[in-house]
């Protein structure tokens, strides 16, 4: 196992039962993904990119094969050490709008902050100013999300999963309802955080103008596995 | 259109469901209204028949007419009466039952052709009865014949047995009329053929009584017609008396205006005027249509809040459907719909709501109206007593009126969102709005109002049995403020609870634990939707507990005064004759029937005999009429008692003080307070027929069994006054050994399990001729039986039953809903990390703030607005001879049935969010699955 790695995916199998027979949506997949790298998981719908984040993100388990997320082999969790798992390591962005709705734009990203077991303090408020200033929204901060568009919100989801400090951040598709500017905005955004902060990016998108920000890239196929790497 | 609007309907279906039940449940409710009235109207009437009968021993639904058709007077009044006894009944809407009429002629000196030496002359009245020798039973001789004349020209006549004593006359002997004649101017003679008698004294045929009959002899009525009437009316002067009794079991609740009205006409303003008395039956059915007015106007009161709630509920429902349609709606209408179609469509589906509700409605509440009818008590039935349903025109109007409102409550809410295009819809959602009832206070003006109504009646509190009694119709507001307060209170909390969980949330501000947090967020963000449903929720409890606590307290407080007032199980009064003296004025001493037979009654488990004399006089303050009960203190003590409650010291005590002093006396409090008598102070007291004794009191007693302190009752203009009434209570074996013996009941405690059924087949075995019979067990099922109170029980029972299925419906609905709308929401949470217990412990939350917080409201409220109201109500209600003070009735098992249904609907709503969060997944709430 490499050091470096913080996600390995090996030998994955993903069959789903459909009426009158299986349906395999992911076909033998390979994957190691370094701490700090801006990951991109590019492929058509229904090439099973949203499948192998969910399996990555622990909240679905493969048919067969081994994940390890930060040398821990994920088969082998509770649902609880699971839980902990995705509310402390993880940060999570959506396609759809994901914020709470009861919630403005500070408590919401306060809230995966408590989540993740954060004492309330003046420490976790600084955090999230900072991060919502990360993302430009520092003056917004008291908006409730219906009073923000579209491109906001996903930036406040955004600012949400970085928060506590994840290890890594799951984004599928997060730009899929955002303008192209926007779109790269939030890119550079990933990218400055990996940069700075050190987080693992894996994000899907099929935005080709985004590709090339990433570090690596994933292509999936019909579920196969086409291109491991940027190279 | 048709196809879209079915699958709508189906898309919907659970919605929609609640929606039906919703309008069948409103349209039952409003149908059972008119049905059991019309049938508790005709029983109600059924029984003032019945109880005139029993208590005057008269036919109730009895014309009567007389008329004397003097000699040389126009002959035409008889024909007329004739004319008139043919189309009475039909003229008054009735079918007549029995009709018999007697005609007879002045009275005429007639004397014996037998030569009779011990007879001069006796005053004879010749007459005739209508179908006599049916009805009758010869003693002796034989009935006169169909021609009714002997073949040398002597009328046959029969005479009853008074008749035969009073005249002297001897079957077979022939009388001459002197000086009578007929109208060819012969003499007429009569002949004695027999002696007659009823053959039942039950028939109504017997109108006239045999023995008043005692100078009449009876002939053939053709005959007497032929002879006398027509013609030759105007040569004699003939009474004509007639009595038509019409079918009165048939008699309809909704026949009794016009029957009044006729009546009135026919004994007022008709030419028969003059000749008519005054039916009995006009009392019974002007009573009954005064006490209709006020049941009919106390029902619909009562109704009222369960028709709100019904009509809210589909409000909510419906307004429920819409918010969620809303998108589609806007889609549609952003599509180029016109806002009219889009209503049309509403319309299609409300329509077709309301008919099906109609058609399961209507027959529904044909069932309502008979469980209505056989409530005994708060959610008590008593099946064999259901009322016979009949549909009337007025079922029809309900109906109608109940599938239009049930249309227009679905409907109406549709032209609002009709008219919301996609983009009203962002800009509406992104908005946050107080309450509208929040705005204009509406909380503060109903409890207000509902204060007003109680400070205003508790002022004149005493004034309010008067007007019942009088028949005033109640102030509405009476009833109303309950129901304002209630929902006053209801709101009132409703904006006071966002602060109290706010307060909580500030408390714990720094410790809350995501799950906690995020549901306070929910609340104090989201909490005005639940508005409604908590509203629902407050109103359905405090309702339930106030109406419970009514009916308990109007029903137990009925009963109690019915159990008090009669004194005893059964009291019997003999008939006693009075010894008189030799110039036939009263003597005072009686003739004592035998009292050993007393001693032989399997259904008592102890007698005692007293003396009971309402009719006595104290010489205080210049002669007080008083209530003379002389008693056997242990005997009374041990078969009477007294709620511990009404008097100062204990029942035995009073008892006990009387007991060492033989001539003590027991004396009501007004003694004190109104005579300003004191303990020690002599009194002498006489009873109604002159015995005279003194007795020195020994104590004041606030109640006494049978004893009412004071009474109210009706003045013959119509007023009502109170009077005091006084009570003396001293040792009966001090008066039997000072007068003599003197008429005294025997007061009665039946054995458990023994009932009047008992007793009444002892009288008859024994022979016992009874002048005053008290049965207690008669009393109490009269009084529960009351259409008035059983109506209100009845109404109050189903309006609970109703609120509950509604409640529990409403609460499910408003829960599976609000789960589903954030599944997606949810979806993310379980993403981010939350544990399902902790989306369930936040859920539970959630339902502790809205559903505990509002359950807890409504057991408050609910508590507070009965000890509030249900003293006015039930005072509304109290009959005239209610003095025992009121008593609030809370019966445990009614609360604890109440908290087991709003128990039982919240395990549902948990079980049911258990089952929503373990089928939750969380790849399809975030559309993370396979695309």
């Amino acid at each position: 196992m490499d050091e470096k790695n913080i996600i390995e995916v090996s030998g994955v199998n993903r069959i789903f039962p459909v009426p009158g027979g299986e349906f395999q949506a992911l076909k033998d997949i390979n994957v190691q993904i370094p701490r700090g790298c801006l990951a991109i998981l590019k492929g058509r719908s229904g090439s099973g990119k949203t499948t192998l984040m969910n399996i990555i993100g622990a909240l679905d388990n493969p048919t067969s094969g081994n994940v390890l997320i930060d040398f821990r082999t994920v088969a082998k969790m509770s649902d609880h050490e699971r839980e902990e798992l995705r509310r402390k390591d993880m940060g999570f962005v959506f396609q759809a709008v994901s914020l709470i709705p009861t919630m403005n734009a500070f408590q919401n990203v306060e809230f995966s902050m408590r989540l993740a077991g954060i004492k309330a303090g003046r420490e976790r408020d600084k955090r999230v100013e900072e991060c919502l200033n990360m993302v430009g929204l520092g003056k917004r901060m008291h908006h409730m999300p219906a009073e923000m568009s579209g491109g906001e919100q996903q930036r406040v989801a955004i600012a949400r999963a970085i928060a506590h400090k994840p290890k890594i951040i799951l984004a599928d598709e997060p730009t899929a309802e955002l303008d192209s500017a926007m779109a790269a905005q939030v890119t550079r955004l990933f990218q400055e955080m990996t940069r700075k902060e050190g987080i693992t990016i894996l994000m899907t998108t099929h935005d080709v103008g985004l590709m090339d920000a990433g570090d690596m890239i994933i292509e999936l196929e019909a579920g196969a596995q086409v291109l491991g790497d940027k190279e | 259109m048709l196809r879209i609007m079915l699958q709508k309907l189906w898309h919907k279906k659970w919605m929609n469901m609640c929606l039906l039940l919703g309008s069948i449940l409103l349209i039952a409710t409003v149908v059972s209204f008119p049905l059991y009235q019309t049938a508790a109207y005709d029983r109600m009437l059924q029984d003032e028949f019945r109880n005139y009968m029993a208590s005057e021993g008269q036919w109730p639904a009895l014309n009567s007419f007389t008329i004397v058709s003097k000699k040389d007077a126009e002959g035409t009044a008889i024909k007329r009466m004739e004319d008139l006894m043919g189309k009475v009944n039909s003229d008054l809407g009735v079918t007549e039952k029995e009709t018999m009429y007697i005609y007879q002629l002045a009275q005429i000196e007639a004397t014996s052709t037998m030569n009779r030496e011990d007879m001069d002359s006796v005053p004879v009245r010749l007459g005739a009865m209508s179908d006599l020798p049916a009805h009758a039973k010869l003693l002796s001789g034989e009935m006169y014949s169909e021609k009714g004349i002997t073949d040398d020209g002597c009328i046959e006549v029969v005479v009853s047995q008074s008749g035969l004593v009073d005249m002297q006359v001897l079957v077979g002997e022939t009388i001459r009329l002197n000086g009578f004649k007929d109208a060819d101017g012969n003499e007429v003679k009569l002949t004695i053929k027999g002696v007659f008698a009823a053959e039942d004294n039950s028939d109504f045929y017997w109108q006239v009584d045999p023995n008043t009959l005692n100078n009449t002899c009876l002939m053939n009525m053709d005959l007497f017609r032929e002879m006398f009437t027509g013609e030759n009316a105007r040569k004699y002067t003939i009474t004509c008396r007639y009595f038509s009794l019409f079918e009165y079991e048939n008699i309809k609740a909704s026949q009794v205006q016009s029957l009044a009205d006729a009546t009135k006409y026919l004994t007022e303003e008709s030419g028969y005027k003059s000749t008519v008395r005054r039916p009995a039956y006009q009392d019974i059915l002007e009573d009954y249509l005064r006490k209709q007015g006020r049941i009919q106007a106390t029902l619909v009161i009562l109704q009222i809040p369960v028709l709100i709630m019904l009509a809210a509920f589909l409000f909510m429902i419906s307004g429920q459907m819409y918010d969620m349609e809303r998108n589609e709606i806007s889609v549609i209408k952003s599509r180029g719909s016109s806002g009219a179609q889009i209503f049309r469509l509403y319309l299609y589906q409300s329509l077709f709501l309301s008919i099906v509700g109609g058609a399961v409605g209507i027959p529904l509440g044909a069932l309502f109206s008979r469980i209505l009818g056989s409530a005994r008590n708060f959610l008590e039935f008593d099946a064999s007593r259901s009322l016979q349903i009949t549909y009337t025109a007025a079922t029809a109007k309900y109906a109608a009126g109940a599938v239009l409102a049930t249309l227009a409550i679905m409907t109406l809410p549709a032209i609002k969102h009709s008219r919301v295009t996609i983009v009203k819809l962002k800009q509406s959602k992104a908005l946050k709005k107080k309450s509208w009832w929040e705005k204009i206070f509406l909380d503060v003006i109903l409890l207000g109002i509902s204060l007003y109504g109680y400070y205003s009646f508790r002022k004149n509190s005493a004034e309010l049995a008067k007007s019942v009694l009088m028949g005033e119709s109640l102030d509405p507001l009476l009833y109303i403020s309950s129901s304002l307060f209630i929902v006053g209170m209801g709101l009132l909390f409703l904006r006071l609870q966002p602060l109290l969980v706010q307060l909580i949330y500030l408390c714990g501000k720094r410790f809350w634990k995501p799950a906690s947090y995020a549901s306070f967020m929910e609340n104090l963000k989201n909490g005005r939707k639940q508005q409604f449903i908590m509203l629902f929720l407050i109103m359905t409890i405090s309702l339930g507990m106030y109406h419970a606590t009514v009916a308990r307290t109007i029903l137990q407080n009925a009963r109690a005064n019915a159990e008090y007032l009669d004194g005893s199980d059964i009291i019997i009064k003999e008939v006693w004759s009075e010894i008189l003296n030799m110039d036939g004025t009263s003597s005072g001493n009686f003739i004592e029937p035998d009292y050993f037979k007393y001693a032989d009654m399997p259904f008592a488990a102890g007698y005692t005999r007293v003396l009971y004399d309402a009719k006595s006089t104290v010489d205080a303050q210049g002669g007080q009429a008083i209530t003379l009960m002389g008693i056997h203190t242990r005997e009374f003590g041990s078969i009477t008692s007294l709620d511990r409650s009404l008097t100062e010291k204990h029942y035995y005590e009073y008892l006990n003080e009387l007991a060492v002093v033989s001539d003590g006396v027991l004396v009501s409090r007004n003694f004190n307070t109104k005579l300003g008598l004191n303990i020690g102070d002599s009194v002498k007291y006489t009873d109604s027929t002159g015995h005279s004794a003194t007795g020195k009191i020994v104590d004041f007693v606030d109640y006494w069994p049978g004893y009412a302190p004071s009474v109210t009752d009706l003045n013959p203009d119509g007023t009502a006054y109170t009077e005091d009434k006084y009570l003396l209570i001293p040792h009966y074996e001090q008066l039997r050994q000072k007068w003599g013996v003197v008429p005294y009941e025997i007061w009665i405690q039946l054995k458990e399990g023994s009932t009047s059924q008992d007793v009444y087949e002892w009288i008859q075995k024994n022979d016992v001729h009874v002048a005053k019979y008290v049965d207690r067990q008669t009393d109490i099922r009269n009084t529960i039986e009351d259409p008035l109170l059983q109506g209100t029980n009845g109404v109050l029972t189903m309006g609970f039953i109703v609120t509950i299925i509604l409640c529990a419906v409403g609460y499910l609905i408003y829960w599976i809903m609000s789960i589903r709308s954030r599944e997606m929401i949810f979806g993310v949470l379980r993403a981010c990390g939350m544990h399902k217990g902790e989306l369930f412990q936040m859920l539970m939350n959630e339902q502790i703030f809205s559903g505990v917080f509002s359950i807890f409201a409504g057991i408050g409220i609910g508590k507070l607005a009965s000890t509030m109201f249900v003293p006015m109500l039930q005072q509304a209600y109290a009959a005239a001879n209610q003095v025992l003070p009121m008593k609030l009735i809370v019966n445990a098992s009614d609360m604890m049935r109440l908290y087991i249904v709003i128990a039982a609907v919240m395990v549902v709503c948990l079980a049911i969010l258990i089952l929503l969060l373990f089928k939750l997944n969380v790849a399809k709430a975030l559309k993370l699955g396979e695309e």
